[in-house]
């Protein structure tokens, strides 16, 4: 079977890259981004596999399940597979001009071993192997929230380290309370064999409240904030744009192939603690003073729209929340670099001190202003198509309250994102030095917004990408 | 004639004139005053009656000449040459430029206006006239040239609303607009007297006809002695120019409007008499003689109004009354004012002029001064106080500690694993009931 | 790509890619930004003139992309939004040859081009958007660029002016985009149709229309500034002249009207939305807007301020237009959209000539300025008397088929609004000539620079006395073909079926 390769390679080759950075540390930079360049060649393989031929299933080791692991591709892992390579690719660049030596040495391996970790995790078809790159991730995630070095990153490191292990332990639970019911690791089979029981039950409430925990969903969001706000810009990167929607997206796979079909208030109840976040995120984003504390909460914040799809259970939801996630992803991406770049440029992130940055960072503060357009929802970007369907699918199931919601969570944005700008164009109150940033790292800014600019041009195309392999034809869709 | 020669003659009436408005284009030609009724002369000289139509013009209009614009024409050229005249005695340096611009605005108005053949070329024409008569008043004059001129405006600017709005009863009911159509057409229709009353109003205004002759005398007590000369041959002259080729005489008959008209003549003729002889100065007989000529040519069209019969046999007369109308008073200002030259103590003493203003200047006034003092943000104070409560509420120490707090209690472990526990509760308990 | 389907896309590039260049050169590049600016903005115009050739011999331009599954991105030229194009394109030319001149020497003036294009390009989108989503697409694209062109000078003032901006017109985007989705959700389509697309739906969908309706005319209305939503526009003259001078006659305050005109003819249908009785309202908002902006300019000693309420009563007319229901009253409407733009710009124009020239701001330092500048302000009163509605302008023309239509429509209380506002716009403008020409001058000017013999600089003189002419031909050779208000009659009698 040929496109074994690519799922296959998909991982094999961030953890060659891993290896590699790490034997060679003085090459760790080239040798980074050639891996980068050939995961995104993989994913672009896998997609046109997938294409041609539907979604594919590959059996390690020729093992199959119930006893084996296998792996397997559809349009929604696709749709993950291609956030993180375009996230991954520029972060990539970004991080060239960002790290000195000594911190390069410790990042690139790490970053790839991280990268390996989450292709893994979406191309996973059973719960557990699910549990083993959660576990992996989160690992890979502390350390390198840990490699700012200091205090503060220790102490968000340590935190983080608890939280992570928290969640993965009510996982980790409910998948042995399932495998207990049902005999079985693997999705396909527990889609089939799971009913409604006691254990089950347990088992859905232990592993949606792990999950929960670690996607920062109100009011299990505590973590977030300091912990991406004292990481080093590109970690704070993957950590908003990846890592916490690996849980999310585990529990995306698990509602719709496993969980027995539900009544509508537990989607109520996901979508409510969604409206919370959304709406606490935005209030606590607009009273903070600095940059990274503002954004991180805006990430609890963004995070909240994604779960106003539950209640909705119709496709054109369901695709609404993944293509938000995707712009968000890259969005997120291109606003944490850009306030990496102000934050190197000044020494501090103060929203008041800005200093006319608009004259001196100009690339930056276009990055920043393209970027927080698509987190707004205006158009043209990736976060208005997302914020259409989801829009158009609360209207048409007559839950329009939800919609609501999202406005809501538009206008606070926009309240921050102008905030910032219009700052940007004025003076400080008291000057300081400043120094000059390196051009890739301006340049990469601009251009992961650029993609989140195209992703509102040119969205017809993942969306019909992210229904290969009917992902939501199956339980909990219309 | 052929067509092109006539057209360019006559665009060149009033199109000459406008043209020598522009500083920068006269500066080179002596007695530019004299020179721009250079194509009226030639027009007059032409004894052919002719028109040209030019329907890419505003909503499609023309300029003709027959007999009795024939009259009104030369009136006009007589007027405003030894205007012109006047014009070149001692005046204030720094303003001939402007007052020859304004001259020759009024000019222009004023031929173009006898010349028009339908209803908003003679609109146009007559509001060009207004405002240049406007600026020949107050330009370079004192306080009660000032005064005259803004009540002149005033009245100027409604008198167009009024006529405005005839324009438009008639566009409703046809798209041509020239004379004989626009008659023909309002005449049936249920807004006729509508459109007679605000024909009547605005011509009045503009004509100085009592009882609407608020700018008359200010007028004829402060005008220069070459606005002086001109008030009887162009604004009176246009204006009861226009209430005749506006009012469809011969094809109405509206007796109630026409009696009406008629006691109103009388009355001004009466007022004229009487007010003038009481007022004493001879400075200011023209004006009283204009009150009683126009009251009289009010009544005659009250007249013409009742009976229709009347008005088609007589209104041709109406020209010739203009033209008198005009002359005569002109001849009446001149002498005047030679008297005046000759003998000073003939002369009373001029009016007052620390004159309140009058009412309508007065309290238009007060209300923007009151206006401009309540501030210029949309509602202010209410804003302002919504800016402020909004301000103070995000001010307030129970927002922010809500906030903070709830931050703070939601990182504390015990808080935060208990809340993970209840939520796993809670999903399962859900889930397990649904 | 024919050229029927590219040629939108053509006239979009066309300023977008001289903006988009403009960003990256350097300030002192100077000859090679102005012409790149004039060089786009030429090519725009003939691209148009080319455009409406072919759509009289009846040429199909239209492009489309798709967007969403089930809806397409459209650009289409049909009559209306060649009105639109042309008036954006000819005013678009006018202003680049004024800001050159009234930026000469200021700081940051490559991104303040750069913006400058953008928003040309935005307000060509909404001009030749063919469905409610591409049209959504592209005013909030204008709400974007538009801001820093109003934060250009950096300073505090500028910043709060540009925050109130924003506000209002995020919140106005956001009821538009509700108003939208709701709209596709009943219908299921979006494409802008002759007579609107909308009478067919179920009577149970009336009252959700009705709302919807609100929704929309909201959204459009602040960026049209109607009561209560006019707000932002005095705050936002603290932007250089050039940006008022756009803003207010071109781009955004034409972009809100214009939707409103979509709305009402290309969506609901006006014969329709009439039925629904939502036509009265709106007439009545506008009526309502028309009088409380003339009444607010009267109160204003700057300059700008009160030329920014005027507008604010003037685009009302615009809606008023649209509100009566009858194609006289349309005529009146789509004309005003035309003649008030080169009016209000000529008197744009004019005031930031006396700011930049002599630092005149307000209406009591502009006495006797009528012989320091003649040609400024006899453009001047060439724009006020058209605001007035004095024969023979082009305001004299909008006027007259306003009341005309209001007299067919039956809503003969619409004259005397017109009445009302005509003698409310004598008080506030022709007290300004006044001063001008007949009041002696002061000693000094507040800020005095020396042009030599000329008044002012050509590039800042030659705007206005252009739009001045063009405001006089509009109004004289209105019943010529090509003018304004032919291209109104022919716009309605398609919206009309007549």
């Amino acid at each position: 079977m040929p496109w074994l390769h690519w799922g296959v390679i998909a991982i094999v080759l961030p953890l060659a890259g891993a290896m590699s950075c790490f034997l060679w540390p003085r090459r760790a930079i080239p040798l980074g981004l050639v891996t980068a360049l050939g995961i995104v060649a993989c994913v672009a393989g896998l997609g046109w596999q997938l294409v041609e031929q539907g979604a594919q299933r590959y059996v390690v080791g020729g093992w199959g399940a119930p006893l084996g692991i296998d792996l397997y591709a559809d349009g929604l892992s696709l749709l993950m597979l291609m956030a993180t390579a375009a996230v991954g690719l520029g972060v990539s660049i970004y991080s060239i001009g960002y790290f000195n030596r000594e911190k390069a040495r410790y990042f690139w391996p790490l970053w790839m071993f991280l990268w390996a970790a989450l292709n893994a995790l979406f191309l996973s078809a059973d719960i557990f192997n699910l549990y083993v790159t959660l576990e992996l991730l989160g690992l890979a995630a502390v350390a390198l929230v840990a490699l700012a070095g200091g205090a503060e990153a220790l102490t968000g490191a340590m935190r983080y380290l608890l939280v992570s292990l928290l969640g993965s332990l009510f996982y980790l639970l409910g998948v042995a309370l399932l495998y207990h019911s049902s005999g079985s690791v693997d999705i396909a089979i527990l889609a089939a064999r799971v009913e409604s029981s006691p254990a089950v039950w347990a088992a859905v409430g232990l592993i949606s409240a792990g999950l929960l925990l670690k996607t920062a969903l109100f009011p299990l969001h505590f973590w977030l904030p300091s912990t991406h706000a004292s990481a080093p810009a590109p970690v704070s990167a993957l950590l908003s744009a990846l890592v916490v929607k690996a849980s999310f997206y585990i529990l995306l796979r698990l509602w719709l192939e496993i969980f027995p079909p539900t009544s509508a208030v537990l989607g109520q109840l996901l979508a409510l603690l969604g409206a919370a976040a959304v709406l606490w995120g935005g209030l606590q984003a607009l009273r903070q003073t600095r940059l990274k504390m503002l954004i991180a909460y805006s990430t609890v914040a963004q995070l909240g729209y994604l779960f106003l799809a539950f209640p909705l259970a119709s496709i054109t939801g369901w695709t609404g929340a993944l293509y938000m996630l995707l712009s968000h992803a890259v969005a997120k991406t291109a606003i944490f670099m850009a306030v990496g770049n102000i934050l190197y440029f000044g020494g501090h992130d103060r929203i008041a001190d800005l200093d006319r940055v608009v004259q001196r960072l100009p690339l930056t503060v276009t990055a920043f202003a393209l970027a927080g357009a698509s987190i707004m929802g205006l158009p043209p970007s990736g976060g208005f198509i997302a914020k259409w369907l989801l829009l158009e699918a609360a209207i048409r199931s007559g839950q329009w309250w939800w919609g609501g919601i999202l406005i809501l969570g538009g206008l606070l944005s926009a309240a921050w994102v102008f905030k910032v700008v219009g700052y940007a164009f004025t003076r400080s109150r008291a000057p300081h030095e400043s120094r000059a940033v390196p051009v890739g790292m301006e340049w990469s800014a601009l251009a992961m917004s650029m993609v989140a600019i195209l992703l509102g041009l040119f969205a017809s195309w993942p969306l019909a990408l992210m229904e290969i392999g009917l992902p939501f034809g199956g339980k909990g869709a219309e | 004639m052929n067509t092109t020669l006539s057209a360019i003659l006559l665009l060149s009436v009033p199109g000459y004139p406008l043209l020598l408005a522009f500083p920068a284009l006269r500066s080179r030609s002596p007695w530019p005053c004299h020179i721009a009724l250079l194509p009226a002369v030639i027009l007059l000289a032409v004894p052919a009656a002719f028109s040209v139509d030019l329907p890419w013009l505003l909503f499609g209009s023309g300029l003709a000449v027959g007999e009795r614009s024939r009259w009104l024409l030369a009136m006009a050229v007589v007027l405003w040459a030894a205007a012109a005249t006047l014009l070149r005695a001692p005046a204030n340096q720094p303003e001939s430029n402007h007052l020859t611009t304004f001259f020759l605005l009024t000019l222009a108005g004023s031929l173009g206006a006898i010349l028009a053949t339908d209803l908003v070329g003679f609109f146009t024409f007559s509001t060009l006239m207004g405002y240049g008569f406007y600026g020949l008043l107050v330009n370079g004059g004192e306080m009660a040239a000032q005064r005259a001129g803004r009540v002149y405006l005033a009245l100027l600017i409604l008198a167009d609303l009024a006529l405005f709005e005839a324009l438009l009863i008639v566009a409703a009911v046809t798209d041509d607009l020239s004379f004989g159509a626009a008659h023909q057409a309002v005449a049936p229709s249920a807004s006729l007297n509508l459109y007679l009353s605000m024909v009547l109003i605005g011509f009045a205004l503009k004509a100085g006809i009592w009882p609407l002759h608020f700018w008359l005398l200010p007028a004829f007590r402060s005008a220069r002695p070459a606005a002086a000369l001109l008030l009887g041959g162009v604004p009176i002259a246009t204006g009861l120019l226009g209430a005749v080729r506006w009012l469809p005489l011969g094809e109405i008959s509206s007796p109630g409007l026409g009696l009406a008209l008629q006691w109103l003549g009388v009355g001004a003729m009466l007022h004229a008499i009487v007010a003038g002889r009481m007022q004493g100065q001879l400075k200011m007989l023209p004006a009283y003689a204009a009150i009683f000529a126009t009251g009289l040519f009010i009544t005659a069209l009250g007249a013409g109004l009742a009976d229709s019969a009347a008005g088609s046999r007589y209104g041709d007369l109406a020209h010739l009354f203009i033209v008198s109308l005009g002359f005569g008073l002109a001849v009446l200002t001149v002498g005047i004012g030679w008297l005046a030259a000759r003998s000073p103590d003939a002369i009373a003493p001029a009016k007052r002029a620390g004159d309140p203003a009058p009412w309508f200047e007065r309290w238009p006034g007060a209300a923007v001064r009151w206006g401009a003092q309540m501030g210029s943000d949309t509602l202010p104070r209410l804003r302002g106080s919504w800016l402020a409560a909004a301000g103070r509420l995000w001010q307030i120490r129970a927002w922010q500690s809500a906030l903070d707090g709830g931050e703070r209690s939601l990182q504390r472990w015990a808080f935060a694993i208990t809340l993970l526990l209840l939520l796993g509760v809670a999903v399962a308990f859900i889930g397990a009931l649904s | 790509m024919s050229w029927d389907t590219g040629m939108p896309l053509l006239v979009l590039a066309s300023s977008l890619l001289p903006g988009l260049v403009i960003f990256f050169l350097p300030e002192e590049r100077v000859v090679t930004r102005t012409t790149l600016n004039l060089a786009g903005a030429t090519l725009k115009l003939a691209l148009v003139g080319v455009m409406i050739w072919g759509v009289l011999y009846g040429h199909h331009y239209e492009t489309r992309l798709p967007i969403l599954p089930g809806l397409d991105l459209v650009l289409r030229a049909d009559p209306l939004s060649i009105l639109f194009v042309a008036l954006s394109s000819i005013l678009w030319l006018v202003t680049t040859v004024y800001a050159i001149g009234y930026l000469e020497g200021s700081p940051n003036r490559s991104r303040f081009f750069g913006f400058f294009s953008l928003c040309v390009t935005a307000t060509v989108g909404v001009a030749l958007a063919g469905n409610l989503i591409t049209f959504l697409l592209f005013y909030e694209l204008l709400t974007l660029v538009t801001y820093p062109l109003i934060v250009h000078r950096g300073t505090e003032v500028a910043r709060r002016a540009g925050r109130t901006y924003l506000f209002y017109t995020i919140a106005g985007g956001t009821l538009l985009l509700l108003g939208t989705v709701w709209l596709y959700t009943l219908a299921g389509s979006l494409d802008f149709t002759a007579r609107g697309f909308l009478s067919g739906l179920d009577g149970a969908h009336h009252t959700a229309l009705v709302i919807i309706f609100v929704l929309l005319i909201g959204g459009l209305g602040v960026k049209a500034a109607l009561i209560p939503l006019h707000g932002w526009l005095p705050q936002a003259m603290v932007a250089p002249a050039p940006v008022s001078a756009l803003l207010h006659a071109v781009a955004v305050v034409k972009a809100g009207a214009f939707g409103i005109m979509r709305v009402v003819y290309d969506v609901y249908g006006i014969q329709f939305a009439a039925t629904l009785g939502v036509t009265l309202p709106l007439a009545i908002v506008a009526a309502v807007t028309i009088i409380y902006g003339s009444m607010r300019a009267l109160f204003q000693d700057d300059l700008k301020r009160r030329l920014a309420f005027s507008t604010v009563s003037q685009v009302a007319y615009i809606v008023l237009g649209i509100a009566i229901v009858g194609p006289v009253a349309t005529i009146g409407g789509l004309v005003h959209l035309v003649h008030q733009g080169v009016m209000k710009i000529t008197l744009f124009f004019c005031a930031g000539n006396l700011a930049e020239t002599l630092g005149i701001h307000k209406v009591s330092e502009m006495n006797g300025v009528g012989r320091r500048m003649p040609w400024t302000m006899a453009a001047f009163t060439i724009g006020t008397f058209g605001m007035i509605g004095a024969p023979p302008l082009a305001g004299f023309i909008s006027k007259w088929y306003l009341g005309v239509g209001a007299l067919d429509g039956g809503q003969g209380w619409v004259v005397f609004i017109l009445a009302g506002s005509s003698l409310l716009n004598a008080g506030y403008f022709l007290p300004i000539l006044y001063a001008a020409w007949f009041k002696a001058p002061p000693d000094s000017w507040p800020a005095e620079r020396s042009f030599g013999r000329r008044e002012t600089a050509w590039a800042l003189l030659a705007p206005p006395v252009v739009t001045a002419l063009l405001t006089l031909a509009a109004g004289l050779l209105a019943s010529a073909p090509f003018s304004p208000l032919q291209w109104a009659h022919f716009i309605t009698t398609l919206e009309y079926a007549l």
